[in-house]
């Protein structure tokens, strides 16, 4: 029997095996959202890993005989489709006034990466591409290959009178002069001081003295001294083992220095020590109360009507943006809280604020505010999966609801807590608007923990991994110089928050192992 | 006989310590909640005066264009204009406009991958596949929003301004891609046909999408030289007479479409696999194809739910500061044209509260700003999550009387 | 009669119970014997988990509930205001349908009630986890490895370690309410292998829809439909000569639930 009509429709629906066009370009949405996440870490990893890593230097001769050493960085088409034409980071900030130069790729008569060129890290003017033509000491000069070998040697030594003048102004000098501020009677401090000054002066005076024989690509000569320059290296001629000694060794600085240069250079340290100490602050404050509030909401409360409204509520405040969050933060804490606490306590160094300005205690308290929902939902979740026959066991053998709580479902939940309280701090980790408003700093001159009782300040300002993306990016003065540090602070705090989700992803997923099926509300 | 033993009061201390601890944890929640409930009774507080006092800003001036000094009658945002003697400018349509704009093209991007990426995840995609695909969408989720503004505003918006083109080209050469490879694989024999199966098409499809970008890429210059001089941006700007900016609406709705858009897949899968199986597989019994019983049958049960799942993305847009603040060019504008700049919202509260004196009449307007994000996002979480609710009744009620 | 004479642990008085308003249990009266076995059965819905959960007040935990009548334990109002519900509890042990053991050892399991009653030696929780096994005829099967996870043992000893968790606090009733309606039929002669020779040491009471295991460990047997208590007798009577027509139907399975 044959039904009119039917032979066509199953022609139509075979072109598409049966699901049609839609299904496919609904399977492209999936891929389409994995290809842009994978673009986006490739795109992070790759420039913000491959800045540390020593390009090659070439040594350039154009038609119009102009020399240049540098480093390609990217290549345009001309506007006039003519061509194209390529950026050089070129360094030399001091002797050409920028540090990039475009060069028309026809233009190029001769590219070549001699051996002998050198890059130095300089604490000012930044970078210097070029040769080193000799090291002049005091009594000696090393000219030709003993240069190199000079250097070297000189910076390594260098670099402990660093570290040892650092220290001594570190331990001895600074907790000197706070020790006099303190007292009133400080004649005897102060010859201490002298002595100390002096010692660290010598420090000073050891490390002038020596001076190296410079030249640019263009040939011009000049000399620098040497106690300005952090680093040196000769990019051309490492192999790919003394390359990846020299990349670890950036990434490490990277990750262990302070900023130079208004943060378009240097490292992070700070920016992870601010991150790391308010997040941490934030969860002391967000676990217990948002565990409490759970508990109250899941345990004790009576649940009707009400309930559900609050419960509601509480839900739809993860949604409210959390900028809101920082005016709340700006308005209660900061210029409420604080201001009170500056007039009561603080009067005498008033109208400079202590704690009525933005700082680490009014971060932390906000973006504890900001992420309860997160701990509240969370552990809500975790007590509604716990089986009624476990409380009741529990209760059967003579435990107060308490006991029940606190020995049976708690511990039951804690897997639950946990997660709520990682995706918590993922989520505050990553959060830069409310702190512009309660705390973050551009460039923060001292670190929120010292030696200076008592230890955690905080009052104080600080820097922060999210912020600083934010500030390098969009208020440097050269953008292009500092995108590379931009890319790596970006993947730094990626990496940081990727991590943080899979420990609550793998947490929950165990959690669901263990406890059967998720019960849904 | 056993003398009957008492009721001992050995344990007294227990049950006081039991009642103790109620009451803490009593207090304790009610305290966190209301400490939570409070923002929306601080920013109350903090606009009031604003309306009460004579000096501020007249509340029609906040919403009705004004006449500047040239007599141009302009909508226009001049928080500095507070502090001089002229007529203060603060007008928050600019604003709300820039906001509800960066908030729709987040949308334009984020609705058809969320909604298409759900329908596949519950549809036809493996098991396998389906379990790891979600968390991973989570952690796409998670990526900071400064990093997502970083790479719009600085990377993509500049790339994007010198290659109009290419871009168009790209958006528009993703979907006939994956067509043609959809219609390629007809061809061929059944073997490879089976391994490059829909079930997972949404890994293989990866370097298909990946090519078709680079075909586009190579190919858009061609076009570009043939009907458009060689240059549409030049082109747009003098034919269209449109101003095209490094940092536009297109490329914000982008990045914040990448950031809203697992939120919203999320919530619509979970509707969508709520839907009953034996709906769909009583469709699909009578020889409806999958997509068919999708369209027809679970779409119209699970509408509610991704009502609610656009909703609670729609607030996230809304909300969204940092990358505003980083790809927008922030020019409080009132240009219905995707390649301008916009300011929303939230940005200005991010940018101009810092600077802006305690209880100033600026100060007071930024509130009113938070204030209309606090009760636009909090109403509309709620409406999303009443309906997700009374949905998820509805199919519970369903299920217990089968 | 000797079951007139018997002593009473549990006394129900006109007990009526409401869910929300609707009667669960209407005008109970009954006298549970000291050291013997009782049982409940009838039909699902009939009221007999109710009644058992209400002899040690499982049900304050549910707010809609609302009661008349009293029950006495040994002569005491177990709802007199002055009663700590945990001691209660404690004296009235109860053994759920599906074993519930807490996620941990199996000797914290059995430590757990005697750890809430205040602080103990080491040495005196050990013999107590020792004794309260043994009790429950699972001493054997788990001596070698009292720090392995409860949840690792097979639902059977699941559920005896359960009842040696409420042994360890020495209650003087034990509710079993369908202790063996999980379990395989070898666990479950082992289950009621246990209730006849814990009968000596306390008042147990049964709730059951297996006729046959009623007639096989209970001394009394109580049959109740619709919340009222129908017949209520020694087990033999009750299974031979049922005094009521409704009774004989259910227990020869002519009854539908």
């Amino acid at each position: 029997m044959k039904i009119p009509g039917h032979a066509a429709a199953t022609g139509a629906s075979r072109r598409w095996q049966g699901e049609g066009p839609w299904a496919w370009l609904s399977a492209a949405a999936v891929a389409l959202s994995l290809l842009m996440l994978g673009a986006l870490l490739v795109l992070l990893a790759t420039r913000g890993l491959g800045h540390f890593w020593p390009a090659d230097l070439h040594q350039l001769r154009l038609a119009d005989g102009q020399r240049l050493i540098g480093v390609p960085v990217e290549t345009r088409q001309l506007p006039d489709d003519s061509g194209y034409e390529r950026r050089y980071f070129t360094a030399n900030r001091d002797h050409q006034g920028g540090i990039w130069t475009w060069v028309a790729e026809d233009a190029i008569e001769q590219d070549r990466t001699p051996n002998d060129l050198i890059v130095l890290q300089r604490g000012r003017w930044g970078a210097f591409f070029g040769r080193l033509v000799a090291v002049v000491t005091e009594t000696e000069r090393f000219g030709g290959d003993r240069a190199w070998q000079a250097l070297r040697q000189r910076l390594d030594h260098l670099e402990e009178l660093r570290q040892q003048s650092e220290s001594l102004r570190r331990d001895h000098i600074l907790p000197l002069i706070r020790q006099m501020e303190r007292m009133k009677e400080h004649s005897r401090l102060s010859e201490q001081l002298t002595e100390l000054e002096q010692q660290a002066l010598t420090l000073q005076r050891a490390m002038t003295g020596t001076v190296l024989v410079l030249e640019t690509a263009d040939g011009k000569r000049f000399e620098q001294p040497l106690e300005s320059v952090l680093d040196a290296w000769h990019p051309n001629s490492m192999g790919s083992v003394e390359k990846l000694a020299h990349w670890s060794r950036g990434v490490w600085q990277f990750l262990s220095e302070g900023p130079r240069d208004a943060n378009a250079a240097g490292g992070v340290w700070p920016a992870i020590f601010g991150t790391v100490l308010m997040v941490m602050l934030m969860s002391l404050l967000v676990t217990p109360f948002g565990v409490l509030a759970a508990v109250y909401l899941n345990e004790v409360a009576h649940q009707g009507r009400l309930t559900r409204w609050v419960r509601i509520g509480v839900r739809n405040l993860a949604g409210v943006p959390s900028i809101v969050y920082g005016v709340f933060g700006l308005g209660v804490f900061v210029y409420g809280i604080g201001g009170s606490l500056d007039r009561l306590f603080y009067a005498d160094t008033l109208p400079s604020p202590t704690f009525g300005t933005g700082g680490l205690l009014w971060a932390s308290l906000t973006l504890a505010l900001l992420t309860l929902p997160v701990v509240i939902v969370a552990t809500e979740e975790g007590l509604a999966r716990i089986p009624l026959h476990q409380r009741e066991g529990a209760l059967a053998l003579g435990a107060t609801h308490f006991e029940t709580l606190t020995r049976v479902v708690l511990p039951m939940a804690t897997p639950a807590m946990l997660t709520g309280v990682i995706l918590a701090v993922a989520r505050a980790a990553g959060e830069v608007a409310p702190l512009m408003l309660v705390g973050v700093a551009k460039l923060a001159p001292q670190v929120p923990v010292d030696g200076e009782f008592p230890f955690l300040h905080l009052e104080r300002k600080f820097m922060h991994l999210g912020y600083h993306i934010y500030d390098a990016a969009f208020h440097s003065n050269d953008v292009q110089a500092a995108l590379p540090l931009v890319y790596a602070t970006a993947l730094l705090l990626v990496l940081v928050i990727l991590v943080l989700n899979l420990t609550a992803i793998f947490l929950r997923h165990y959690l669901r192992l263990r406890h059967g099926v998720p019960v849904r509300r | 006989m056993p003398e009957p033993v008492p009721f001992s009061s050995l344990h007294r201390h227990r049950q006081r310590r039991d009642r103790l601890a109620t009451a803490l944890i009593t207090a304790g929640g009610v305290g966190v909640l209301l400490a939570v409930l409070a923002i929306g009774i601080f920013l109350v507080t903090g606009v009031l005066p604003l309306f009460l006092s004579d000096n501020g800003p007249s509340l029609t001036a906040l919403w009705q264009p004004q006449a500047n000094v040239d007599g141009v009658v302009e909508y226009r945002w001049l928080p500095e204009s507070l502090k001089g003697g002229g007529i203060p400018q603060v007008n928050l349509l600019p604003l709300v406009w820039g906001t509800l704009e960066a908030a729709l093209w987040a949308l334009v991007l984020a609705i058809p991958l969320a909604l298409g990426a759900a329908a596949h995840s519950s549809l036809f995609m493996s098991p396998r596949l389906r379990h790891r695909i979600r968390p991973t969408l989570e952690l796409m989720e998670a990526m900071p929003s400064v990093v997502l503004g970083f790479i719009a505003g600085l990377v993509l918006g500049p790339w994007v301004e010198r290659h109009l083109a290419e871009t168009f080209t790209v958006i528009a050469a993703l979907p006939l891609g994956i067509l043609l490879v959809a219609g390629l694989r007809r061809c061929l024999p059944g073997a490879i046909r089976h391994w490059l199966s829909l079930r997972w098409a949404a890994l293989w499809l990866i370097p298909c999408l990946a090519g078709s970008v680079i075909v586009a890429l190579w190919g858009a210059s061609y076009w570009e030289n043939l009907w458009f001089d060689g240059d549409l941006r030049a082109w747009i700007e003098i034919h269209l007479g449109l101003d095209v900016q490094a940092r536009n609406a297109l490329i914000l709705g982008l990045a914040m479409g990448f950031a809203v858009m697992p939120g919203i897949y999320a919530l619509a899968e979970d509707a969508l696999s709520d839907v009953p199986k034996e709906l769909c597989e009583g469709a699909q019994a009578m020889g409806a194809t999958r997509w068919q019983t999708l369209t027809k049958v679970m779409l119209p049960v699970a509408l509610p739910g991704i009502f609610s799942a656009v909703m609670i993305g729609a607030g996230r847009a809304v909300g969204e500061t940092m990358i505003v603040l980083m790809a927008s060019g922030n020019t409080a504008l009132m240009s219905a044209n995707p390649l301008d700049g916009l300011r929303s919202l939230a940005s200005s509260i991010a940018i101009e509260l810092p600077e802006a004196v305690m209880g100033s009449s600026h100060y007071r307007l930024l509130l009113l700003a938070a204030l209309a994000l606090f009760i636009f996002t909090f109403v509309v979480n709620t409406l999303a999550e009443v309906v997700r609710s009374r949905l998820r009744q509805r199919l519970v009620r369903q299920r217990s009387m089968r | 009669m000797e079951f007139a004479r018997e002593k009473a642990s549990l006394d129900i008085q006109g007990l009526t119970l409401s869910y929300a308003g609707k009667p669960a249990l209407k005008d109970l009266t009954l006298r549970i014997p000291r050291n013997k076995v009782t049982a409940f059965i009838g039909p699902s819905g009939c009221g007999k988990s109710t009644l058992l959960r209400s002899l040690n007040r499982l049900h304050d935990l549910n707010e809609d509930v609302t009661r008349e009548g009293s029950i006495h334990l040994e002569g005491h109002d177990i709802h007199d205001p002055r009663v700590s519900v945990a001691e209660l509890r404690r004296r009235v042990g109860m053994v759920f349908q599906a074993p519930n053991p807490f996620p941990m050892s199996i000797y914290e399991n059995v430590a757990f009630g005697l750890r809430l009653q205040g602080r103990m030696s080491k040495r005196r929780i050990d013999d107590v986890v020792e004794w309260a096994l043994k009790s429950a005829a699972l001493w054997d099967e788990v001596k070698g490895r009292l720090r392995a996870s409860a949840w690792s043992l097979s639902g059977g000893q699941q559920q005896r370690l359960v009842i040696a968790r409420t042994l360890a606090v020495e209650p003087e009733v034990l509710l079993l309410d369908e202790p063996a309606s999980a379990l395989d039929p070898i666990s479950t002669l082992k289950i009621e292998e246990l209730i006849r020779t814990l009968k000596p040491h306390l008042t147990l009471v049964l709730v059951t829809h297996n006729m046959q295991q009623a007639a096989r460990v209970s001394d009394y047997t109580a049959y109740l439909h619709n919340g009222e208590l129908v017949e209520y007798g020694p087990t033999d009577t009750l299974f031979t000569h049922p005094r009521l027509r409704r009774t004989e139907n259910y227990i020869t399975g002519r009854m539908v639930g």
